[in-house]
Parts: structure tokens; sequence; C-alpha cells
């Protein structure tokens, strides 16, 4: 798949500036956009249980945000560290940007120190393949390095929130640097209607890393990706595997769910499984443990695009984004939600 | 004996990494180096290893540097020496690795000196510098990282020694993890991918080898593995360019 089949033109103002509770509504106050067999339909996010099953399985992140963006200053001056990916106690795999709104590229070396508070950090080697991306080691552990100094992560489309924003009815288990933002509009209510309509409800974690990369390979499988850890539990696992056994449908609530369901998938289907994993799910690889998607509006030429495009097609994918685009729907992690069903003509 | 920042203190992390002058094992060194490490280092061509102790001393890196060959007894006796003048060794990177005879040959044609040579270095020498280093892992709770290959399990015309040498290792290594358990010393084996290596250029002469990766594109495991508990990890086969590092979970 090159690159070119992933562009489209959104319009600059079709993006979600701030939460739907800062527009007067609730977190479920946010649009529906539904996609099957190349039908669009618009609903509202409360109607997600009329879209779904008795039967099928709702897989969440369990994982929660946490305040992942130091400011430091160095050799360039005052700039931010977005932390990405934890490896040690102190060391992460980080993004250097001039600011939330100005990214990269910087003239960084090997070596080169930043100070984040008391702190000290230096940068060892730029992630292969992913220039943006440094390891990052602390003369103490990050989390005191956090403290005090580190705001959530934002870019130049949101200011940023009180941490309490970025998290889910599921968070749990600190660890991502962006919010798992697909599960932000299931709220209590939302909850209980799934309930009744006899949808389960199953948990993963994997903390996000940053979202801030594009594709810059010629290809899509061609791109480098770092990598997120993950577990997939025993429970979660054998929920899965029953659903499927039981002709039921699992959507993943979100493509880091995507990303963890498929990275503990094998041929007996999900095992319990944890680690790091940086598999790019794309058309070439396909899926194998999802059946749909719960997510939000991605921007052209992301990698989640890609699993979009693995899960639906990347004709239907193109289709369902024209259409939100015609509607006027909302992008990014406080904006409207996608619902990507399989085909009601398929055998389960 | 090269010698560099013998300092009195005694390091808080000691690592030892075989055929360190270049290539996967040089990269390696320079990366432990950078996570605090100090470090041991040998190879055979004593030019070669200074260059690369030349690269650790500018990150004002802590080095023992013996040129020798894992394949004698003597020299191995002489670099778990120098790991207990540290103090103790956390992590040994068995990566010297012999490819035998190039252009590399089908096994018809194979001479049974060569398989013995290269089992000597590949699966033999391994083994022993594990034993003679078994105390001090055993105190530092370390974790053996043997390095493996794709050609363990490939079966690739041409690659029939080296492969099973490996082959052999990934047992052995599997094996001592099950040995080792109790004593709280990890051992794993890394399948690093192809890379942009010497050795992988011997093995492909005369071939242009520019769109394999250069070693570093294995970092992202080691500092994964660096990081993992020995025993969370023992008994494993990584594949350090794979998609999927994973935990029993």
């Amino acid at each position: 798949m090159n690159l070119a089949d992933l562009r489209f033109e959104r319009p600059e103002n079709l993006v979600a500036h701030e939460p739907p509770e800062r527009r007067g509504a609730g977190r479920e106050g946010v649009r529906l956009l539904v996609s099957q067999d190349g039908v669009q339909r618009d609903a509202r996010f409360v109607d997600l249980p009329q879209f779904l099953r008795r039967g099928d399985l709702l897989v969440v992140n369990e994982s929660a945000t946490v305040r992942a963006s130091l400011p430091v200053e160095g050799r360039l001056g005052e700039h931010l560290l977005n932390l990405c990916t934890r490896f040690a106690p102190d060391l992460w795999l980080a993004e250097p940007r001039w600011s939330p709104g100005k990214p990269g590229p910087m003239a960084l070396e090997p070596g080169d120190e930043l100070r984040a508070g008391r702190a000290l950090v230096r940068l060892l080697a730029p992630y292969p393949g992913i220039p943006r991306l440094w390891f990052a080691q602390a003369d103490r552990p990050f989390d005191e390095v956090q403290r005090g100094v580190a705001g959530p992560i934002h870019y130049g489309y949101a200011r940023a929130f009180p941490l309490e924003v970025y998290q889910t009815a599921f968070s749990r288990v600190p660890g991502s640097v962006e919010m798992p933002s697909a599960a932000r509009p299931i709220t209590l209510p939302v909850l209980r209607a799934l309930a009744k309509a006899g949808v389960r409800v199953a948990a993963v974690r994997l903390h996000t890393g940053v979202s801030s990369l594009e594709i810059e390979a010629a290809t899509v499988e061609a791109q480098a990706l770092y990598p997120e850890p993950f577990r997939v539990g025993p429970e979660t696992a054998a929920a899965l595997n029953a659903t499927h056994a039981a002709g039921g449908r699992v959507i993943a609530v979100g493509t880091t769910v995507v990303r963890a369901l498929e990275s503990a998938s094998g041929p007996e289907g999900v095992r319990a499984s944890q680690g790091f994993t940086r598999l790019y799910v794309n058309p070439s690889r396909g899926v194998r443990a999802v059946d749909g998607l719960l997510t939000g509006l991605h921007d052209p030429v992301t990698s989640h695009l890609a699993m979009l495009s693995a899960l639906a097609g990347i004709d239907r994918v193109k289709d369902a984004y024209a259409h939100a685009i015609r509607e006027r729907y909302l992008w990014h992690e406080f904006g409207d939600s996608h619902l990507i069903l399989p085909s009601a003509r398929s055998a389960s | 004996m090269i010698e560099a920042h013998s300092g009195g203190e005694s390091p808080a992390k000691v690592a030892m990494v075989t055929g360190a002058s270049r290539g996967l094992g040089r990269e390696l060194a320079l990366f432990l180096a950078a996570r605090g490490f100090a470090l041991v280092v040998t190879a055979r061509s004593a030019p070669e290893l200074a260059r690369a102790v030349a690269d650790l001393e500018a990150k004002h890196a802590t080095v023992k540097a013996l040129p020798g060959d894992v394949a004698d007894a003597g020299h191995r006796k002489a670099l778990v020496e120098a790991a207990r003048a540290f103090g103790r060794l956390d992590v040994l990177v068995n990566n010297a690795s012999e490819l035998g005879p190039v252009p590399l040959r089908p096994l018809r044609d194979a001479q049974a000196d060569d398989l013995r040579h290269v089992l000597e270095v590949n699966l033999v020498a391994p083994l022993a510098l594990v034993q003679e280093a078994l105390p001090l892992l055993e105190r530092s709770r370390g974790l053996v990282v043997d390095i493996s290959s794709d050609a363990a399990v490939g079966a690739y015309p041409g690659w029939g020694l080296y492969g099973s040498s490996k082959a052999a290792l990934d047992l052995a290594t599997k094996t001592l993890a099950n040995e080792l358990r109790a004593s709280g010393v990890g051992a794993v084996a890394v399948d690093p991918g192809d890379m942009r290596t010497k050795m992988h250029q011997d093995a492909y002469q005369g071939q242009d080898i520019s769109d394999r990766p250069l070693p570093s594109v294995t970092l992202p495991f080691f500092a994964w593995l660096l990081s993992q508990e020995p025993l969370k990890v023992t008994g494993a086969r990584f594949q350090a360019q794979g998609s999927l590092w994973e935990v029993p979970a």
C-alpha cells in the first residue's frame, strides 16, 4: 500500500478543540458514524447499543493517562521533551519538540543533555528508522522527573486540560502518554444500556506512546514503528475466544486495543500475552482477532488509517471519511466517534 | 591488556561482550556503556579492539579489554578474572561467532575440521564461558545473552555449519535456563536478524548488502531486554527485529 492511498483533505475546521463537556454536552454527547457494507449511518453516540448485538464483546483499554510532557532546557534553548515509551525507570523513548504545535526537526546529537527541573536527561541515540524519537536517560527515575513539572501531552489544536479530562471510565493502570480516547464517550449510562442489550465488556492494557508520528516511508509497510507495552490477560483471552465460538463479534474500542489483541492472536485464537509490541496492523497483515472497531476520526497518512484499512478495506475507509467530511464530523481525541462493523452478510 | 578508567570504586553493573570490536558486539558494548555498565570486552584482533575501546572511552566508559580467542580456555579464564576484578557480572553477551569457510558451501562439501572449529567457537566457547563465569553470574543474579541467528531455524543452503552450531546453541541456552533458574541466573537466545555487518558481507561475498539495516536497528530490543528481570525472560528466544517481545503472562 502506497503513501498516496492514505491521503485525503480534511478541512482545517473539523477539529474538536475541547471535550464535549466543555461545549455544554456530556462526554457521551458526541456523534457516531456507523460504517457497514459501504453504507454510512449518522447517529448519536448514545445510540451505540442499537448497532451491537447480544453476545458481542467490546474490548476496552484499561491504561490511564500520565503527565508526560516535560519542559526542558538544553543546547537549543527551552523546548519540550514528550515522553513516549517507558523502557526502564530511568530510560524512556521520547520526542523532543519545540512546542505543542511545533514538532522538530531539531538538531540534537547523541550525548546532548537536557535539564528538566532539577534532573538531568541525556539523549543516548535516536530510534532506528524514526529520527524524531530518542532514547532519553535520566539521572533519577522519570517518575521523580515528571513530578511537579510535567503536564499532559497536547498538540496545537487543543490546550492542556486537567489530567482527569484525559481519563476514561476504564482507566485503571497509569502508563499512557496520550489518552486512549476511543472509550472516552462510554459513560456509566452508556455502559448500563450496553449491558441491557447483552453486550459484554472486557479489558486489555496497552500504554500508548506519542501519536505525533506520521508515515514517512514510501510505502505503509516500510514504516518503522516504535513498541508499546501491552498485556492481554487470560480472562480477556478466554472471553474473546468464547465470543467467537458462540458467533459473537469482537469490537475493539480504539486502535490500541486492536494492536494488543492482534499481538496476542495466533492460529488457535487469542492467548494471554504480555510484553512489548510494535506490530503494524496494515492491509498486508490483515486482522484475525477483531471484527469491528469503535474509534475516533484519524488524520491523513497515520498508521491508524492503515489499521482501519486492514479492517474495512481502503476504499470503504475512504468512503466513510468522505461522508464524515461532508457531514462535518469532528476529528481528534475530543471529537466524534466512528464504528466500523463487519459485513452483515458474512457468516458471523 | 588495554585498560581504561580503572577508577578505584567498584561499578554498579558489569557486562561482558565477546566479539566487541565491530558489528553488533561493538554496538551493544556502546549501548551498555551508555547505560552505565562497566565492561569487559574481547575480540580476536587487538588493533580493531583498541579502536572500539577508544570509542567507548570517548563516552567515559569503564572498560577492560582483552584481545584473544574465546575458543582458548586460558583466554576465557582471563576474561572472567577481569570481571571478578570489577566485583560482579550482570550481563554476559556471547556474541563472538565463526561463520566457517567463505564463500559458504553446501554441507556435502564441508570438512570435518571446519565443523569442529565452528562448533568450538559458536557452541563450546559460549558454554565454557558461562561455566567459568557462573559463580559471578549467580552472585549478581545475572543474565546470559547468547546471540543466535535465523540460520539456526532456516535450514538455508550453504549455512549448514553455522546454522547447526547456532541451533545447538539455542537448545543449550534453553537447557541452561531450566538448569539455572533456581540459582537466579537467566539465559536467553537472541536472533538479531539480518544486519549490515562484516560477517554478513563475508557470507554474501561480492553482493550489495546496503539494504540491510545497521546493527543499531537492534537497540530498541536490547534496551527492552536489559530492563527485564532475568528470571522473567529466561528460556526465551527473541527476534530482535521482530514485532513482538513477549514475556510469560
